[in-house]
């Protein structure tokens, strides 16, 4: 295995190869920081340019852009509160308070450290398990599959005790919403007021796009002003702040990555889910849960580096059957096929070089984009001092084209506008946004994974308890239920008597 | 440096939408870019098929034009499908179809916005036989061996009118064993791997979605239908593979609005079979374990019209 490391390692050493490392870096950032765009049409669009390329080179290029993508919308989700691409949704808590604060520059810095350090966790993680590949996807079946989406969605209930109703009314809708478009287990077709688009169901990115991108602008019109609300004291010096932040919270940054590695393996459930669980966990973990969502520097690290580390995670199931662990992934998994390689039993023994070629591609764009991202912090963070009456109209027309390039629907469009105000009165009248993502892109794994199961199962319950696996997912989810809403309790009862005097 | 270009092209492209260039009937056919739609997302097995394919075609048109692979996915395929059945018939645009993945819904009697019968066809590019298969470790050795067990038997499949739902119905039809179809999965890798864990006892699925996990000795094909030749481990193809049941196959055609003009779909059909017969594309097929099948045009519409006949004698079971 050393030898076959060592081997894409030197490969990797070229020139050329190095060049098109960076060139992918460079794309992954913009499409990353670009709302609606992100590493999935990255990849697309840079598909048949691949073709003509050697694998090496082919994978250093989609190594650089999934590698790279994160940090891309990390940046625009601390500056803007939009989330360029989807599992940087989770970044946008306490990434944008630290902005609003002046302090966007410490993040990016914590972004810039962790990222790398979750990438770096997640590779070192694959490379051990990369032989019990086969083992670890198929401990996920359906009843597996049902209990990881409930413990995503008790995170979200639990992710903000004091907004405990609200998070979950936001949630229950956006349960509605997942269940748009073809039942893929009974075969109907629900709520599609009549039209084809909404056949696929509530498409995400475009909905994204317009809960926070476009509604957070909306909100900055009506404001007035610019994203940093004093624009004297906006600091631009605070990267070096930042990445000894995420030195000093090692424990949060493994935390994350672990759950990134962990959490990005499981197909259908992927980044977004991922980041937003690894954000709960450092939250639950924190002895002050509470202050979590006004700017702590740990709800930025956590994360940030699950965000990196999600990407190996995702490596396990494409590789090893072709199921795609991400929507990134089912693209690349064209490119796999288009250079003649065809995923499944046999990959990890007959492209072992090409496959650990992508690993070392993936960490090393992670390192070089927070390079990059260092470097241009101080242009960055100049974003949050442009005043709103400038930023507003031009982020809303880039996320508008980036949502229509996608798949060229007008649809999406529409849908993206929608949502935007939907966003922005929610944000209005204090309503968190994250629990209808999370719910928009768990509910159909909950669905399926249920009704599933209980076919497979027979119709008994106990199918749900049926293999370790499904054990550990249920104490998780028990575990994570006490955990948070015992200290709620607790809490409401101590500040009960003071408030009622 | 094409390479180059054709990206920027495509860039271009995604950004700027369409270009509705409307040059004058071709005299001279090809004179500009054709595009090839694809009804799936990119990255997709069919959609790393024609993007293999679209250089060999390109070398083998006359003139000098690019073959763009555009995807239009959405809806099982029918929203690709409905956009190559509406587009203008100058052999600009021409669309990729499986079936009898598209084929179904128009037969289910479903609000599809394309009509089959009429698409000009041009080529068959695969017919992949499906395999009835089983996790090594079964028990099941035979087909006949179903009809012994206690309880129904649980296979895996896409939602319900999808075609490996509806192949399932057919073939079980003939069994005639107890069964339950697990709905849900999202294509065949999955449904294959819910094989390996053990969520269903078999599955029907092509051939060359199965083929690795056959040679890796992971599943047993029990049968393989319209495909006596297949040497899988071990495909005891018994008394069940009735010959009607041949029209089981997962085919992939290149096909173009209706009304194509003769010649323009001559000069189609032409390119078409030579670059699937070109060595290039021969090595791409070997590695990657694709199978090709080249049938002209005439040959692929009596499948469509076979195919359309076979599944409507079913009709009771497609809904």
């Amino acid at each position: 295995m050393l030898e076959a490391i060592s081997q894409a390692g030197l490969a990797f050493l070229g020139l050329q190869t190095l060049a098109f490392l960076f060139f992918g870096v460079v794309v992954g950032l913009v499409f990353g920081v670009i709302p609606g765009l992100g590493g999935t049409t990255a990849l697309a669009i840079l598909l048949p340019l691949t073709f003509g390329m050697d694998v090496t080179d082919a994978f250093a290029m989609c190594g650089g852009i999934m590698g790279a993508v994160a940090m891309g919308g990390s940046i625009s989700a601390i500056l803007l509160n939009a989330p360029g691409t989807a599992p940087s949704a989770a970044t946008c808590l306490d990434g944008y308070p630290l902005a609003r604060q002046g302090r966007a520059a410490e993040a990016i810095g914590a972004v810039a450290a962790a990222s790398p350090l979750g990438g770096l966790f997640g590779m070192l993680t694959l490379l051990l398990v990369f032989p019990l590949a086969r083992d670890i996807v198929l401990l996920f079946g359906p009843p597996e599959f049902f209990l990881l989406a409930v413990f995503g969605l008790v995170s979200i209930a639990v992710a903000d005790a004091a907004n405990l109703l609200r998070g979950l009314t936001v949630a229950g809708i956006g349960l509605m919403l997942s269940f748009v478009g073809y039942d893929a287990v009974n075969g109907g077709i629900r709520f599609t007021l009549g039209s084809d688009y909404l056949w696929d169901g509530v498409p995400l990115v475009p909905a994204l796009v317009g809960l926070f991108g476009m509604a957070e602008m909306i909100a900055l019109s009506v404001q007035g002003g610019s994203v940093a609300a004093d624009v004297r004291t906006a600091r631009l010096d605070g990267v070096l702040t930042g990445i000894r932040a995420t030195l000093a919270h090692w424990r949060v940054v493994i935390r994350g990555s672990i759950v990134g590695t962990v959490i990005g393996a499981v197909p259908g459930v992927g980044g977004t889910v991922a980041t937003f669980i690894a954000y709960s966990t450092a939250r639950n973990a924190d002895p002050d849960p509470d202050s979590f969502g006004t700017g702590r520097i740990e709800g930025v690290i956590a994360p940030e580096a699950s965000n990196n580390a999600k990407d190996s995670g995702a490596l396990l199931p494409t590789l090893a059957f072709g199921i795609p662990g991400s929507a990134e992934m089912a693209v690349f998994l064209g490119i796999l096929v288009l250079h003649g390689m065809q995923p499944g039993p046999a990959m990890f023994v007959e492209h072992q070089a090409e496959v650990y070629g992508l690993v070392l591609a993936l960490t090393a764009a992670a390192v070089l984009a927070s390079v990059v991202g260092i470097m241009c912090v101080r242009w960055l963070a100049w974003i949050t001092r442009v005043p709103g009456a400038i930023l507003a109209p031009t982020v809303i027309a880039v996320s508008l084209v980036g949502t229509f390039a996608i798949e060229t629907r007008p649809g999406d469009v529409v849908l993206a506008a929608v949502f935007g105000v939907l966003g922005y009165l929610m944000l209005r009248f204090g309503y968190p946004r994250l629990p209808l993502v999370i719910a928009l892109v768990l509910g159909e794994t909950a669905e399926r994974g249920f009704h599933q199961s209980m076919i497979i199962g027979r119709g008994d319950w106990s199918v749900f308890v049926g293999s370790p696996t499904a054990i550990v997912l249920v104490l998780l989810i028990v575990l994570s239920l006490t955990w948070s809403i015992v200290p709620w309790r607790r809490r409401t009862a101590r500040t009960g008597p003071e408030a009622s005097q | 440096m094409t390479i180059v270009r054709t990206s920027l092209r495509k860039l271009l492209q995604l950004l700027t939408v369409l270009s509705v260039g409307m040059s004058a009937a071709a005299a001279q056919y090809p004179e500009r870019d054709i595009e090839i739609v694809v009804p799936f997302n990119a990255g997709g097995g069919f959609d790393s098929y024609v993007r293999a394919l679209a250089p060999y075609l390109e070398r083998h048109l006359p003139g000098d034009v690019r073959v763009i692979p555009r995807n239009v996915a959405g809806a099982g395929g029918r929203r690709g499908t409905t956009e190559v059945y509406r587009a203008r018939p100058d052999g600009y645009t021409i669309g990729a179809f499986n079936l009898p993945g598209v084929l179904i819904p128009q037969l289910q009697q479903q609000r599809v916005g394309y009509d089959l019968s009429e698409i000009t066809w041009l080529a068959t590019l695969s017919a992949d036989p499906y395999v009835l298969a089983v996790e090594s470790a079964s028990p099941v050795q035979s087909v006949s061996a179903f009809a012994e067990r206690d309880g129904p038997i649980l296979y895996g499949a896409t939602g319900p009118g999808s075609t490996a739902y509806v192949v399932t119905t057919i073939v079980n039809a003939r069994l005639g064993t107890p069964y339950e179809i697990v709905t849900g999965y999202t294509g065949s890798s999955d449904y294959l791997v819910g094989l390996l864990r053990g969520d269903v006892d078999a599955v029907l699925v092509n051939l060359a979605a199965a083929r690795p996990y056959i040679d890796a000795g992971d599943i047993r094909a029990l049968a393989a239908f319209g495909a006596p030749d297949v040497t899988t481990a071990s495909a005891a193809t018994d008394a069940l593979a009735a010959p009607e049941l041949a029209a089981l196959r997962l085919v992939r055609m290149i096909g173009a609005p209706p009304n194509l003009p003769d010649d323009v779909r001559t000069t189609l059909e032409r390119a078409l079979l030579a670059a699937l017969a070109d060595p290039g594309f021969a090595d791409w097929l070997a590695s990657t374990g694709n199978a090709v099948s080249p049938a002209g045009a005439l040959e692929t519409r009596d499948t469509v019209n076979a195919m359309s006949n076979f599944y409507t004698t079913f009709a009771s079971l497609l809904n």
